[in-house]
Parts: C-alpha cells; structure tokens; sequence
C-alpha cells in the first residue's frame, strides 16, 4: 500500500495568512519600524554598539539552545522518527555510557559550518510549520531525500562529525574485530573511503537504497 | 570408486612422494574417502517442528542421522529450512536422553515424596496399571485424564484417543493444541460446518495482498514467510499489512504495522466490516447464495474459575457459545457503530492507516489472505477474533479461490493432523464428531467393533480445566505425552504444579529428555521421537504426510505409540466396561482392551510382512502385525466419503503429502469451489457443505476488553511467544549447541523509555511481577523486537525463567483455549533501590 | 597481610561468590528445584564477533555467522547482509559469497540475481554467543564415521 499525503494546499494558504497576521499585529514589530524623532547621533550610536554586544551574545546562546537533543526533540517529527529510531541503537547506549546526542553528528562544531547548517535548518521549521512530514507516511516519504542531504553534507566533509568522536588516528586495530580492521586499514587509512560510505543507517533506520553504490 | 584398505594406503604413500617431486597426481591418488564409505541412506521426512510441514531428507549412516536438508521435492518448501529445521540432525542426540523408565520409589515401593529412580517397563507400567485402576473403582471414568499432543503422530493420536474414549469411557482427553490453535478450530466448525482451511499455501503465489493479524511469521513460520517474500518482491501489486502489538521481524519487512492496543483488533475487524459496508462493497450475489447471519451472545466472561469475580460479573458466562439467527440489515447497524473515529481511538491506530487497510478489503480487484496464529487464538476473544475475519472474507466473497482467503495458521506439526482431524480434544471424535452427538457415538462404536452404548457422551476436561481439577484433587490418575506442560500451562505456580504434587494424584509423563514436566512427575518414561518411529503429521493446509523409522531409539526408549497399546494389555473389560454392557456383549468378557481395541480385526488387518523391507518398524515387530497401515486405515474409514477422505496408507509412503480431501487419487487444494473441491456441486459455485443449508455464517460480535488490563499497582502488559531458533519449552532445540548459542536465554523486550522510567538499563536483571508469581529475566531494549511503551514481551523456551508462572489462566469461554498475550504486571530491577530509580541523571 | 595474600583472598572471595551466584541460578531445561524457587537470571550473553568460520555439522548445515548483527537493516528498503555477501560485493568485503543455492527459484532455475526467496537470511543463518552447551550432543560427525586412514607421514 502506498498512502498518498492528502491536499494540503488550503491548509498552508491559510498558515501563511496566519504568520502575516500575526507578525504586524504584535506591538515590539509596530515600535521597531516607526522612524526615531527624538534622539541624538551619540546615542544611536552608542546605543547600537551596546545593542549589538546584547544581540550577539544573546545569538550565540540561542544558537547553542537549539543544539542540543532537548529542543530537536520537542519537535513531534523528530521524537516520532528519528529519535525513536536512535534509541534502539549503539549510538544511545553501549558499554561505557558515552552517548551521541542529534548536534554530534548533525551540527560541525565548526562556526561558518555551523551557521551554513543552521541556514539550512531553517528549511526544516518551514517543514514543521507546514506540516510536510507530520505523520509517518510523509516522512518515510521523504526519508530517502532526507537522508540523501545528509550523506551528502557527511561525504563533502570528509565525515567531519564521525570523526569528533572516531579519530582514525586513534584507532587501535588490535582492539577491533579482525574483518574491521581489515576495511579500515584498506579503505580508511588509504582515503579510499570515508567514514559514511560504508557507515549508512547505524543511527537511523535506512530509506529504500536501492541505486545507493554498494547496496543491493 | 572403490577404494580399498590396501589401494588407500599405496595412494596415501604415493602422494606423499609426489608431493616431495612437486608432481601433481590424478585424483583418486588424493586423501578422499569414497565409494560405499562415503555413502548414505537418504529418505523423506517431514520437519518436527511447526505447522509449515517442510519437507526434510534425512541421510542415516550406521543408524545415526547424520545430515538432514530441505526437500527439494516437496511442494511446501522445495529445498528450504528454517534454522531449526537444519538442525534437525542434533535433536535426536542430547546427552542427556532418557533411556529408561523412572519412578519414584523408596524401598522397592512406589512412594510419591521419594525420588525419581530407574526401573524396569514392567514395573512402571504395573504401577501406573494399580494407580489407574483403583481411581477408576473409587472415582469412575471422570478421575483418569490424558493430556496429548499437536506434535503426536495421527496414529498415536488415534490409539491416544481409542484407549480413553472406548477402553477408559473417559473424555478427559486434550492436547497441548488447545493452547494453541482450539479458538480456530472451534470457528472454523461454527462457521463453515468443518474443521480446517479451505484454501493451502498456493494462495501464497497467487494474493496481492498479505494481512498479518496477530503473526509473527517471519520468526514462526519462516519458510511460509519466504514464500511471501518472494511474492512481494517478484509481483508488483503485492503488499504486506501486519497488524501486531509490538514491532518485530515482520513488521520489518512489511509495507505497513500497525501496531494496536492489546485486544482491540475486534474493533478494528469491525471497522473494516462496517467500511465494506458502507461504501457498497458488499458482494451481495454471493452474500445472498451462501451466507447466514446470526449474532453472538455477548458479556461472555474470561474462562476463569467460576467464583472469579469477572465470571460471576459476566451475564453470559455460561452460554459463551450461544448465537441467535439474524440478518444482514441487523448486522450492518451492529457494526455500524465501529466508525474509523472510533477503531483509531480504541485501537491507537491512526485513521488513514485504517483507511488503507480496509480499501484493500473492499477493492474487488485485490486479492486478499488473511493469516493468523497465535495473537488471534490466544486471545480472551480469539473465536470472534476468527469469526470477524470470515465475516470479512464472506462479506466480498473473497474466499475459496486462488489468493482470496482468510488461513489461520497453525503451531503445530500436527495439530490438524492428530489434534484436530483424529479428533484428541475433550469434546471431539474423528472426523470432526462430537463425543455428546449420540449418532456420532454410535458410528465411531460401529467402525471401532464395540458394544453399541460404550462411549461416553459427557465432554471431558480441556486442558485448562484438568489442571484445576487436579489441584482440586478431582483428577486423579492423569498421564502427559508429547509435551512439556508445567513450562507451557498458564498460571502454572497457583494451577498447575499444585495439582502435579498433590498426594492424591498419580502423574506419569512420557518425554525424550528430562523437562521440567519429567521431573514434576512421579513416573518418566522414556520415549522414542521424530524418525525413530515410523509416523504421519498433517500441516496446516491439511497435507497428510508419512515418514518411515529410519534409526532405532536408545536404550529403552519406546515411542508413545507403543507405550499406550502395550498399557491396553494391562486391562481387561471387566475392569473398566460397565457390568451391564458386558451383560448384553457377553462375547466381549474376559478380554484384554488391547485385544477390543487393536486385535479388532482391522487394527491388526495387515501382516509385518507389508511392513518395508530396508526399515525397521519397532511397533509392528513388537506386536506381531502393520500397527500404523492398520490403525490408519481403519482411522481412515470415519471420513472417506464425509469430505474428509484421505488416500490409501501405501501412497503417502510414495509422495510428498497429499491435501485432503483425497477422491480419486486428486487432492484439493480449495474446498467449498466449484470446480476444484470434488464435493461442490456443478453450477452452485461455493457450496459450505459442512453445514446443513451449504452456507457458512457471518457472525456479529461486538469489542470486549481483555481479562486483566494494566493498573496502577501492575502498569504494563505482558505478552509471552517464541522466537525463531527456539521450538515450545526448548526441550530439543536447547540441547542443539548452534541453536542454544544462537538465542541463549529469555529475556525481557522493553521499550526504552519504560527502561529509563524505572532507571533501568539493558542487561539488567529485573523482577517481572504480577499477581500470581514472578520470575526474574535480564532486560533488552533492542533486537528483533521493538516493543512499543507499556508493553513487554518475554519468551517461554527457558526453563529458568518459566514466564507462565506470571501469565493469567484466563481463556476464550467458548474455545477454552488460554490467552497467553494479556495479562498485567510490574517490572522491578533486581538492583534499583527502594522508593525510586537510582544511578539516574536528571 | 602482604598485597599478594590480600590478592588472593580477594580472588577468594570473587570465587566464592561466583559460584555461590551459579549454584542459585536455576538449570536452564530442567528449571528451579523445586520448581516454585525465585532463581536469579545470569547475565546475557555476548555475540562472538571473531570472523573465525565454524565447521558445519555436515554439508548441507547453513553457516553460522561469525560477526555481530546488530542493527543490521533486513527490512523492505535494504538488506545489510547482502551488501557483503552478495556475488557482486564479495571482492571488496571479502565475505564469503552466498550459495549458488540462493541464485534459484523455487523450482530450481537459476536467476540472474539473488533469489527473492533467500531475502530473509536470518532464518537460516544465526550468530552465536560464546555459552558453553547446557549439555553435550552426541551426534555423529560422517566423517568420524567413513573409514579413513590418519593423514600425514
């Protein structure tokens, strides 16, 4: 059976008169966009460079809030999907209780990295606001674009987020399964391959892979 | 090739040299065994464990099995097995066999507080003979009890069912399959007129549509599940729907789960019911031709005790099984009530997935099968359960053709086979006869050569039933076969193990190995198993199938076969018949029941000499005459002609199972269809002959709720099954290395937030409480299973973690069966501190 | 009392109370004695994960899996088992190749593919964990039945 994801055009139409209205309704918005009669150059700009310390820290703290599993989780589709999805495997709990929270592996650490994902994120409220995967039917939908992106961005940065945690330098072959440290000699250490070309669906459960390079 | 002694050695030196040149040599100079040596003796067998009946090769070398493979030429599984059934070689050879009678006896006497110790076959059997006897003088026929077997051949089933029913005049007779599969044999008779499936396993190659209700069937009907696969992968319109309480192997590989609340699939059924309804896709023309409605009595309580306060609650407790006719515009208000809104609240299913569902039920261009085992058998409901599903099947006339039809599988090896067909429940005779039907009593005396009026016509205990009475000390001389019992029962602390010991009581349990039954018992005797006996299954689409003794049991192990006809000697008629039959069947004073029941002259029709020449058959050479050619040609004559025919004996010995009904030579492979069932007549295109008008039943029953739903004080549902590599109790697959390293011990599949909420963690040992006992099992949160909050399941295989010491002794009221899916309790960690999680972050 | 004294009858007391833990467990096919006895549960057992290849009993046993499993996908969307072990990723992983037998339909005709059929490995193939048997199995190994001479010299 494939469910068909129903008529959603009425719906986001009126979501969007929703936000428009409730954007120039509120007072702060009405304030901010009157022109100043009153105060002095000094002042403004003083009072901007303040501002912009203010604004700056209180970005930066609001940037690190979103990172962390609490607030990707207070979302529905990411609880019902991809968390669920994490909590029966090695990435949640293993034998010595380190665990793997969402931003390790889907935030860099790096700052420019991390605004370019956090850009990108933004698509992903716009899909929350609007519905596009709030049942389980639309997400597995679209779980094979989802993934896609995010194999992309791994294989673009060398699998950056692996490797915060997995150092290949740090790798003792001696302490691993001999058939892992056969692949990992042959294709880690030689850059053959990167960590998620073979390293696919260990946190998540995998979309259809069919067309996937070393997938049936 | 043949290969001496002498040519081996000169070839052994010879490459030795050659080695030193560096020449290569032609082959038969290599170290290779070969010729007569290397040979063995292949033949067919069909596999020991579930219902699927694979077919298996046995190869035997000096009178060990030493391979097994599938069957390539068996249509059921051509050449594959499940884990279980590749080892097959190994269960035969668990160290610890039992080769020898047990009983417990303290200075040469039997003694009941004393310890199991080996004696002779005479001695045992002389005993058992003094216990039986005197409960029968003391107690009558009502106080011997017998509890068989889905996993007996048909004949010992039939000697099983002949010994008590006409040598003891007693009914308490059941088998293990009452646990099983009774809610399916009981709506098959109540719908169709006739036990069994109408449909078989080439509907698999044939449907679009799979629904899974309450069927894990990727673990426990793995070969049948191959042949959905391959169905879903090779046809491009086909789906899988499966409809559990909890996410597992095939739910993996389906394209939709819908994972329900404990109990409410009854509304979900209705919903689809009412959806064919109102969208007008009822099959009126077919409706109109061959079906009757009729509403079931409804309150029908749990099957527990009657005092139980849910029993004495229950304004239909005791006419559970009661209908009234009705009609179809009284059956659409009925369920007219179950709207979608209504079965995804109940049901915790989201409404479009219900949608889906029922689309596919009423879309005449889909063909649908629907299969179930055990989540819809055991279950408090399970007979409407059965009969909702036919209502849907009956309703679009997607029934009896190719890839349209509702299957319920089966447990089993021969559950149909024995259980069912030769008729070892407490109610049943062969060829679905009823024991309280006196015309049926009378046909089976004829057949069976016996004064007219010696059955009993009162139905004996179900297996539920007879555990009560022996704790209530009313069953007294009661003997197990073929099962494990104390593992397997429900409620086994408060119900089962009290009656085993209580000093009233005399318990004798035949088994291989020594199981947690054995040794509850106060006589063990040693029994030959699988194809160390000459025997026949019949699986779950009703193929009847013969395998020959192909190796000789150990020590002194005999099968269950020769244990029930060699105790018949022990007994005359006097002993046991009434004074006043014997009176008007003067002939039959002064006999021994194996002489009335075996020496009857078509029991012992056939001469050993038919028996075959390159086998052994220890039962026929021990009583002079072909025992299984006899008992199954005679067992036979109760349904030739009654839509039950079976072919004669010698041709299954040939072909790889036949489906029934066998006329002409031609199996049938869907009855009640013109045009492929011998019985149906020309122009009428189905015909339900089981019953009187040829129609079957579409039955109304409403949602009840489960016996025991979680509370505060036991907060979670427990579900109890079997995984893949483990059969029943594990009694074989335990003692097989791979299959024991494969899946170790039971444990406890739990959600992880019921985990973290009780500041538990996988591995972990936990107490698992309800109101009947405890046991303790290790906590897993991942695996195959993926439990969804607020339910657990554990298996049963272990026999130190014996889960049904917690399960409910509820059951179905009308089929009696048990339902092991739906009972309440508490999880514990062994380790947490009182008064709350410890070691917890914040 | 020297460290090595106390080493030991640490390891003493680790001893004892091992054993002490074994002897409550109850036997796993005959069950707790008497059979109404709480029994605590062992600890589960690990997977073996050391790709050392076990000895079939005989020929036609399927091989069992000498790696982890866990979280291995065998679902509608992909089948992690064959990505190894399928013919055509056999030279990169190394894995042994499935049977030729998991090339046929049903009726024995061999396919240009893996058979749908044989999709559901984990029917057949099981890993292992390190348990020692509850108790031994006496069956037979053909070999030790055929005739053979010694090998060697």
């Amino acid at each position: 059976m494939r469910w068909s994801s129903a008529n959603r055009g009425g719906a986001e139409m009126a979501a969007i008169a929703r936000a428009w209205g409730w954007f120039w309704s509120n007072p702060w918005v009405r304030t901010a966009t009157r022109p100043p009669v009153t105060l002095s150059l000094a002042f403004l700009t003083l009072g901007g460079f303040l501002a912009g310390v203010i604004f700056w820290g209180g970005f930066n703290t609001a940037l690190e809030a979103t990172n962390t599993e609490k607030f990707c989780t207070s979302c529905h589709e990411m609880q019902a999907n991809v968390f669920e999805e994490l909590k029966g495997t090695i990435h949640f709990s293993n034998r010595s209780g380190v665990r793997a929270t969402c931003p390790d592996c889907h935030v860099p650490h790096q700052w420019t990295n991390k605004i370019a994902r956090k850009m990108q994120a933004s698509k992903e409220v716009w899909g929350h606001i609007f519905g596009s995967i709030d049942t389980r039917e639309k997400f597995l939908a679209l779980r094979r674009t989802l993934a896609e992106h995010e194999w992309a961005r791994m294989k673009a940065n060398d699998s950056l987020e692996c490797r915060n945690c997995h150092s290949a330098q740090s790798m003792d072959l001696s302490k691993q399964n001999p058939r892992a440290a056969a692949a990992h000699e042959r294709f880690l250490f030689s850059g053959e391959k990167t960590c998620i070309d073979c390293h696919k669906g260990i946190a998540h459960r995998l979309p259809n892979m069919q067309g996937v390079p070393g997938w049936q | 090739m043949d290969l001496s002694r002498r040519s081996f050695l000169k070839a052994q030196a010879a490459a030795a040299a050659a080695s030193v040149a560096g020449v290569d040599l032609p082959a038969q100079a290599q170290n290779l065994s070969a010729g007569d040596a290397i040979q063995l003796k292949w033949s067919k067998a069909p596999c020991r464990f579930c219902g699927t009946g694979c077919g298996v090769m046995v190869g035997v070398k000096d009178g060990r099995v030493v391979a097994t493979h599938g069957d390539m030429q068996a249509e059921v599984n051509r050449g594959l097995n499940c884990v279980k059934g590749y080892f097959l070689s190994k269960i035969m050879y668990g160290a610890d066999r039992l080769t020898t009678p047990l009983m417990r006896v303290r200075d040469g006497r039997f003694d009941k507080s004393a310890d199991l110790q080996p004696v002779t076959w005479d001695a045992a059997f002389d005993e058992m003979a003094r216990q039986w006897k005197r409960v029968l003088k003391d107690k009558g026929p009502k106080a011997v009890g017998m509890f068989g077997s889905g996993q007996w051949t048909i004949f010992e089933g039939y000697a099983a069912t002949k010994l008590m029913r006409a040598g003891f005049r007693s009914n308490n007779l059941d088998p293990n399959a009452r646990h099983c599969m009774a809610s399916a044999a009981v709506a098959f008779i109540r719908t169709f007129g006739m036990d069994e499936p109408m449909g078989c396993y080439d509907d698999f190659d044939n449907a679009d549509a799979f629904v899974l209700w309450g069927s894990n069937m990727a673990e426990m009907h793995p070969i049948l599940w191959t042949r959905i696969i391959d169905r879903r992968l090779s046809h491009a319109k086909a789906r899988i729907a499966t409809l559990s309480t909890y996410e597992h192997r095939t739910t993996d590989l389906s394209d939709d789960a819908l994972i329900f609340k404990p109990g409410t699939d009854l509304a979900i059924l209705n919903f689809i019911a009412n959806h064919i309804i109102r969208t007008g896709a009822v099959n009126r023309a077919f409706v109109d031709a061959h079906v009757n409605f009729r509403m079931a009595n409804t309150d029908i309580g749990y099957g527990l005790r009657p005092e139980h306060v849910l029993e004495q609650r229950a304004s239909h407790a005791a006419e559970a099984a009661a209908s009234q006719p009705s009609n179809f515009d009284a059956y659409a208000r009925m369920v007219a009530d179950y709207t979608v809104e209504k079965a995804a609240a109940l049901s915790g299913v989201p409404q479009e997935r219900l949608m889906a569902l029922a689309r596919m039920y009423a879309d005449p261009g889909t063909r649908v099968m629907s299969l179930w085992t055990m989540g819809f058998n055991q279950h408090v409901r399970g007979v409407w359960a059965n009969h909702l599903v036919y209502n849907l099947h009956l309703l679009t006339g997607k029934i009896s053709e190719p890839g349209n039809g509702p299957f319920s599988l089966t447990g089993q090896p021969s559950a149909c086979g024995t259980a069912r067909e030769v008729g070892t429940f407490a109610h049943r005779l062969p060829a679905d006869m009823q024991v309280n039907n006196p015309e049926h009593r009378h046909h089976a005396e004829e057949i069976w050569k016996l004064p007219a009026g010696l059955l009993n016509g009162e139905i004996g205990y179900h297996a539920v039933q007879q555990d009560r009475m022996l704790k209530d000390g009313k069953l007294n001389a009661y003997w197990i076969l073929c099962n494990n019992n104390l593992q397997t029962a429900p409620n086994t602390t408060q119900e089962t193990y009290p009656g085993y010991r209580n000093p009233a009581n005399f318990v004798v349990c035949s088994d291989p190995y020594p199981t947690v039954t054995a040794l509850a018992a106060d006589v063990v005797l040693p029994t030959a198993m699988w194809v160390e006996k000459e025997g026949a299954y019949g699986n779950a689409e009703r193929r009847t199938h013969m395998w020959r003794q192909l190796v000789s049991a150990p020590g002194q192990a005999r099968s269950d076969l020769w244990q029930l006809m060699e105790f018949s000697k022990r007994f005359t008629t006097e002993e046991v018949w009434p004074e006043d039959v014997l009176a008007a069947n003067p002939a039959y004073k002064g006999k021994t029941l194996f002489d009335v029941l075996w020496r009857n002259g078509s029991v012992d029709a056939f001469p050993v000499s038919q028996t075959a020449a390159d086998y052994d058959n220890a039962e026929s050479k021990a009583f002079g005459f072909y025992v299984q050619k006899g008992l199954f040609e005679e067992y036979a004559s109760f349904g030739r002609g009654h839509g039950h025919d079976l072919a004669p004996f010698d041709r299954y010995h040939e072909v790889r199972g036949l489906r029934w009904p066998v006329v002409d030579g031609k199996e049938t492979r869907w009855r009640y269809r013109e045009g492929h069932d011998p019985y149906v007549e020309k122009g009428s295109g189905w015909q339900f002959y089981g019953n009187g008008d040829k129609r079957a039943i579409v039955m109304a029953a409403p949602y009840e709720p489960p016996a025991e739903p979680p509370d505060q004080d036991f907060d979670l549902w427990l579900v109890t099954g079997r995984v893949l590599e483990h059969w029943h109790s594990g009694s074989m697959t335990m003692r097989v290395p791979e299959l024991y390293r494969a899946f170790t011990g039971a444990v406890m599949f739990m959600h992880p937030d019921d985990a973290q909420k009780r500041g538990l963690r996988r591995g972990q040992e936990v107490r698992i409480v309800s109101r009947r006992g405890e046991i303790r099992s290790r906590l897993e949160t991942r695996g195959r299973n993926k439990m969804p909050p607020g339910l657990v399941f554990v298996p049963f295989f272990d026999a130190s973690q014996l889960i049904n010491k917690v399960t409910l002794d509820a059951t179905d009221p009308i089929s009696k069966q048990t339902d092991f899916k739906k009972c309440a309790v508490k999880v514990i960690g062994v380790a947490t501190a009182q008064g709350g999680p410890a070691g917890n972050e914040p | 009392m020297t460290a090595l004294a106390r080493c030991l009858s640490l390891a003493t007391v680790a001893t004892l109370l091992a054993g002490a833990l074994a002897a409550q467990e109850a036997p796993r096919l005959t069950g707790p004695t008497p059979f109404t006895r709480e029994t605590p549960a062992p600890p589960m057992q690990r997977q073996l994960t050391d790709d050392v290849r076990r000895k079939r009993n005989y020929p036609d046993q399927p091989p069992l899996i000498p790696h982890a499993i866990e979280g291995y996908a065998l679902d509608l969307n992909a089948n992690k088992c064959l990505s190894c072990h399928a013919r055509k990723f056999t030279e990169q992983s190394q894995a042994p190749m499935i049977s030729v037998t998991h090339y046929q339909d049903r009726d024995g005709n061999t396919l240009g593919g893996v058979s749908p059929r044989r999709y559901s490995c984990l029917s057949c193939h099981v890993p292992q964990t390190g348990a020692a048997p509850l108790v031994p199995n006496t069956f037979t190994d053909m070999d030790a039945l055929v005739e053979r001479e010694p090998r060697g010299r």
